[in-house]
């Protein structure tokens, strides 16, 4: 700022010592002068500019809808995005795709953001030199000539895992054309002990596919399939139909898990070990000698024969196994993915003993590729070494980071002569190559993909690429030399060969699913012969006493190529509620023993490497054993993603990529000089049944006990005048994992801010849907109960009887409903809200932001401004929006018409919404289950969104 | 000892204490008077358009009916300002070499948009939709004016919120039948309160003044 520009403003601020009371004045006074005339020039006219020649799917003003698909970790979930205008706002799951069935998990959700990310890689560039796709094609690519062997020697793509048949086939062209050319695939996402498991019991590797539904005993050995799984959002929703109680008859599953650190699905069991990573395998056998007669298992019982001692593993093994056998052919032991190939063969020789494979279990041939991740990248670091590679593609994932520390992976692609990198983001990868291609996100790109099970789905986009930028596809097919090279004529090169393409093109792209493309189960004959040798080894391993560390795939950010994304990094972690950051996980006595706290450090070194990470004290984790979740301390150059949280990496090498079982560890007390932001301190209700559970056979003896009538103090306001529908919502906590996936969801649809890790340590977060976290049980093995919470859109509203300005008010449909352009942001309301669900806008959270974030805002929905209150409104932009149609077409509002954001994305449709005018509606019947409560009822605030408590389903012979 | 002030300086003082108390109340009542003038809500000003459409010739002359241009009334949020080709349906034949379009031609050509001047503005956070409006027995008039008689087309109501709650408070007087949504100068065949409380049992039009009606 100048002196001559702004002299007004430079006399008094300026010479901030000797400002006088009468320059102060003077530059407020012309202030308040200026804004007064500016209120007497007419604003310009808006402009309109319509189409030239509308397209005809577009109608202005109407949400159009398209399926496509998302791939993660090489598999696709089908989703369908709603699009305004043009541009994608919304992702939902679609219900024909076998791995949604409806529901879309957090990242599926927190896609759309990523889409508009102004961070995004924009042209293609090489490090001080030109750029662009011509040069870089002339630099890499093949000539689509004939080739010979050695055409294309010293070419290498490293890619991520995938099942995509596109992606797949292009490389087999590839390698037919240049047998020289070298492929690799790398990415934490892939796990292979499935399949080494499957090869060990059944001589082949296979990959299993379960149904939950099927079964009325579950047993996970640390596998976390509700909430880690390529699979989840199906198996969530198949556990959830399996425990869902409509009448106090109903009959429930009952879930085993055992882990380590406390994961969605051990928070759902009924009952969980908590146990080191590193002696799952011991239960498991332990497991496998309970439950199988000598006579099956004969080859093993010199094996099996370690005397047990008495402990909690062995009231667990023996309650599971007796469960088991009784549920014979009903049943399934799932192996968890980071577990050892020993700890898979005896879940599968499990499912076979107990008749399980054909009914809850079935065997496909594997659809990624069997090597282990971490082999395959040795061999590509080997052929670097040895000067074999000097064309390096990189195409996605983020090796540079990613890889086992050991490696030095950074280092050695450095000594490659020309490497280059497709992908979204700057990434610690992007910073190591010489050229840097801008990727394509699915959102805007052609493909396809496989599902877990093999069905395969078209990934379509739903607007045209915003940056310079080409899909995986798209890039193999030009660097291999292949002719046809845009993405949309490939796919329907490959799937040409069909019969009758035309209608199955058709089809597929309205539908989301290309139909009968599931992989035909296989045939798997357990043969204890390999069997033995795993388990043989696996028993070598000594017994330990030190800490093991184990590492994880952070909930939020995976391996961290979510870190970028706001949305994700603010979503408070399912069990610790930290957002911004990770943390090692650690139970109460193994803190003890490292003589720390919650917020200390603990230091941790392993294979040359070192870290430093903030911990939390979690109960029910597994003692003598350090969670380490991956995915944060990026150092690429996303502004969102750049130093938050700790890289754990540096620790992870090939020996030990999942599980240290003698790593060096070091408490180390600083105190909270980093405090950690959470949103959620407290563990417990505090003797107060908020979220209310109780267990199967006390629910059917006695539903007064789980929900004990209260009485309702009088009270003295008005009953609100009622008219039309009445809006209500109930949460079944019997089925609700915690996921989150509403939470993102809700932020989606409500245009929700995110206010960053400062503004979370001052309380200051906006989600209007929170997920509370409740520790109950026994102190040393506690149960996790979640509970979503938004507006309860209480009927005596306490929010609305203080505020001044009447910006809270009700409708006649039962919505509390919050008027921004009334609140003068007095906060009365939160206040006197006993839920405490109500946000403020300390600042214009949304207006800072890049304007290609714009793009993904809802329309129907207000962004708001600082100083206003806001809440959760039962979306109703979509009630509305029902009732408009519905008066459009001169009929009543169906039940299930209108679904809020949250019931969505639920996997586990936990979340009914509907009108309680309708007697027969489902939510109306909800309410009148037993165990259907309003939280603080005794209050007398009447809420709309009702609770379910949740029951579980524990064995009689275990104490819980 | 000499007054400091002389006599009439009490009667000023007097005359600032009542236009002190005077003008806390006048001026935040003339501010809200002013904010809702046709000079605030650009009521009665004739928009200026990139191209000189006359409302009057094509709707009065030729008869077209709104929604042949503005089609997404009865469907959308947006009564839909009609895309370049929908101008071409007719001009590409009638007129096709009048000055007057060449604006059009060059749009359709360019494919860039023609940037009309919105003549109806109302608040981002009104949530207005048409076609509720239109099935329901609002008329195109109620809102737009004789638009047939409109060379330039103006802003005929204030849009202010006491505006829409007139007529939210008592939809009657301003329903009609749905086969003469957008007709100009239609007459109730009987008095209008009658008439529209005929309408509004028929069509099911409730009065809905709260909040989440308009504002999301």
């Amino acid at each position: 700022m100048t002196g001559s520009r702004q002299p007004l403003v430079h006399s008094a601020v300026d010479d901030a010592g000797s400002v006088t009371r009468r320059d102060f004045l003077r530059v407020i006074g012309s202030g308040v002068a200026v804004a007064g005339l500016g209120a007497c020039i007419e604003p310009p006219r808006e402009r309109i500019l319509p189409y030239t020649a509308r397209p005809p799917e577009i109608t202005p003003g109407i949400a159009t809808y398209y399926a496509t698909t998302m791939t993660l970790g090489g598999f696709g979930t089908g989703l369908v995005v709603e699009c305004r205008e043009g541009r994608p706002t919304k992702v939902e799951g679609n219900q024909h795709h076998p791995a949604s069935l409806g529901a879309a998990g957090v990242f599926e959700q927190a896609s759309v953001l990523e889409l508009y990310d102004p961070d995004r890689v924009r042209t293609p560039r090489q490090r001080g030199g030109v750029g662009g796709w011509d040069a870089f094609v002339s630099d890499f690519a093949l000539t689509p000539a004939s080739g010979g062997t050695e055409q294309g020697r010293g070419l290498h793509f490293l890619l991520e895992p995938t099942a995509s048949p596109l992606t797949l086939s292009l490389i087999d062209r590839i390698r037919a054309l240049h047998p020289a050319v070298g492929f690799t695939f790398y990415s934490p996402l892939a796990f292979t002990g499935a399949m080494e498991g499957a090869r060990a019991a059944f001589g082949r590797p296979l990959q299993p596919i379960y149904d939950l539904s099927r079964a009325a005993v579950i047993v996970s050995l640390d596998a976390d399939v509700l909430d880690a799984h390529p699979f989840c959002l199906r198996y969530a929703r198949q556990f959830a139909d399996g425990r869902r109680l409509r009448t106090r008859r109903d009959g429930m599953n009952r879930l085993y898990v055992v882990e380590s650190a406390f994961t969605t699905t051990g928070g759902m069991a009924d009952h969980r070990l908590a146990l080191r990573a590193g002696d799952v395998a011991d239960v498991a056998t332990a497991l496998l000698a309970a439950t199988a007669t000598p006579e099956e298992v004969r080859p093993l019982i010199p094996l099996l024969s370690r005397a047990q001692s008495e402990g909690p593993a062995t009231s667990w093994v023996r309650a599971a196994a007796a469960d088991l056998r009784a549920a014979r052919g009903q049943s399934v032991v799932i192996a968890g993915a980071e577990q050892p190939a020993a700890v898979h063969a005896i879940a599968n020789a499990l499912n076979a003993i107990l008749g399980s494979i054909g009914t809850t279990v079935r065997f496909i041939e594997p659809l990624l590729p069997a090597e282990a991740p971490e082999h395959a990248l040795t061999a590509l670091a080997a052929a670097i070494d040895a000067r074999a590679v000097d064309k390096l593609i990189i195409l996605g994932g983020n090796p540079s980071c990613t890889a086992p520390a050991d490696l030095r992976f950074s280092e050695r692609i450095r000594n490659v002569r020309s490497k280059a990198y497709l992908g979204l983001y700057h990434n610690e990868t992007a910073l190591d190559c010489s050229w840097v291609l801008p990727g394509l996100h699915y959102l805007e790109s052609w493909g396809d993909a496989r599902a877990c099970d093999g069905t395969a789905s078209f990934v379509q986009p739903l607007i045209r690429p915003l940056y310079d930028g080409r899909s995986v596809d798209e890039v193999l097919a030009v660097c291999g030399g292949l002719p046809t090279t845009s993405a949309h004529a490939l796919v329907r090169e490959l799937w040409s060969t069909q019969p009758d393409f035309q209608a199955l093109w058709a089809r597929s792209l309205e539908r989301g699913v290309i139909e009968n493309t599931a992989s035909p189960p296989v045939s798997a004959a357990l043969d204890w012969a390999g069997v033995l040798p795993v388990l043989a080894a696996e028993r070598q391993r000594a017994a330990r006493d030190s800490i093991e560390v184990t590492f994880r795939l952070d909930p939020k950010t995976l391996d961290g190529r979510f870190a970028n994304n706001p949305w994700l990094q603010e979503l408070p972690h399912p069990i610790t509620k930290l957002t911004w950051g990770n943390a090692a996980l650690l139970g109460p006595e193994t803190a003890k023993r490292l003589g720390i706290e919650t917020g200390d450090e603990v230091s941790i070194a392993f294979g040359g490497g070192r870290i430093s990470i903030p911990a939390i004290v979690v109960p029910g984790h597994a003692e003598s054993s350090i969670t380490l979740p991956l995915g944060y301390g990026r150092s690429g150059e996303e502004r969102v993603a750049r130093d938050v949280g700790v890289n754990v990496y540096p620790i992870r090498t090939r020996g030990a990529p999942f599980i240290i079982p003698d790593a060096v560890v070091r408490g180390v007390k600083t105190g909270s000089s980093e405090p950690l932001a959470t949103t959620q301190g407290h563990f417990t209700m505090e003797g107060r049944a908020i979220a209310r559970e109780g267990t199967l056979a006390a629910y059917r003896a006695d539903p007064r006990t789980i929900v004990p009538p209260h009485e309702i103090a009088p009270s003295l306001y008005e009953p609100v005048a009622q008219s039309g529908d009445q809006w209500a919502m109930t949460i079944d906590l019997s089925v609700c994992t915690g996921c989150s996936a509403c939470v993102i969801a809700c932020q989606a649809e409500n245009n929700i801010p995110v206010v960053g890790r400062e503004g979370v340590l001052k309380r200051r977060e906006m989600h209007w849907l929170r997920i509370d976290r409740y520790y109950t049980g026994p102190a040393e093995n506690p149960r996790v109960i979640s509970q979503p919470m938004a507006c309860q859109h209480c009927e005596k509203a306490p929010c609305e009887y203080v505020c001044p300005v009447n910006a809270t008010v009700h409708s006649p449909d039962g919505l509390n409903e919050m008027v921004y352009n009334r609140c003068v942001g007095t906060r009365f309301c939160s206040n006197n809200c006993p839920y405490k669900v109500r946000r403020f806008n300390w600042f214009d959270y949304s207006f800072g932001v890049p304007a290609v974030l714009w793009m993904q805002r809802n329309p129907d929905v207000t962004v708001r401004e600082r100083g206003v209150m806001e809440k959760c409104t039962y979306c109703v932009q979509r009630i509305r929006r029902a009732g408009i149609q519905a008066a459009t077409e001169r009929r009543a509002l169906r039940d299930g018409e209108v679904v809020t954001a949250c019931q969505q994305a639920c996997p586990t449709r936990a979340i009914t919404f509907g009108s309680l005018d309708d007697v027969d509606s489902e939510v109306s019947r909800s309410r009148r289950q037993e165990r259907s409560y309003a939280v603080l009822g005794e209050l007398g605030t009447e809420p709309r969104t009702r609770y379910l408590a949740r029951i579980f389903n524990p064995s009689p012979d275990l104490t819980v | 000892m000499p007054a400091l002030f002389p006599k009439w300086s009490d009667s000023l003082l007097r005359a600032c204490f009542v236009a002190f108390v005077v003008s806390a109340v006048a001026l935040p009542t003339f501010a809200m008077i002013w904010v809702r003038t046709p000079f605030v809500s650009g009521k009665g000003d004739p928009v200026r358009q990139p191209i000189e459409f006359d409302h009057r010739h094509h709707v009065a002359d030729d008869a077209i009916d709104c929604r042949y241009c503005h089609d997404l009334a009865e469907r959308s949020r947006y009564a839909g300002v009609p895309p370049t080709s929908r101008c071409l349906n007719c001009h590409n034949q009638i007129w096709n070499d009048s000055p007057l379009l060449a604006t059009v031609w060059t749009s359709y050509f360019r494919d860039e948009p023609i940037p009309w001047v919105r003549v109806h503005r109302l608040p981002d956070f009104v949530y207005f939709d048409h076609s509720i409006h239109v099935n329901k027995g609002v008329g195109c008039e109620s809102c737009h004016g004789r638009v047939d008689r409109m060379a330039r087309v103006y802003q005929v109501a204030p849009l202010s919120m006491s505006w829409c709650l007139d007529c939210h408070r008592s939809p009657e007087r301003h329903l009609r039948p749905l086969d003469a949504i957008t007709a100009m100068g239609w007459r109730p065949p009987r008095p209008q309160e009658e008439f529209g409380r005929t309408l509004r049992t028929l069509y099911g039009v409730r009065e809905i003044t709260h909040c989440s009606a308009c504002h999301r």
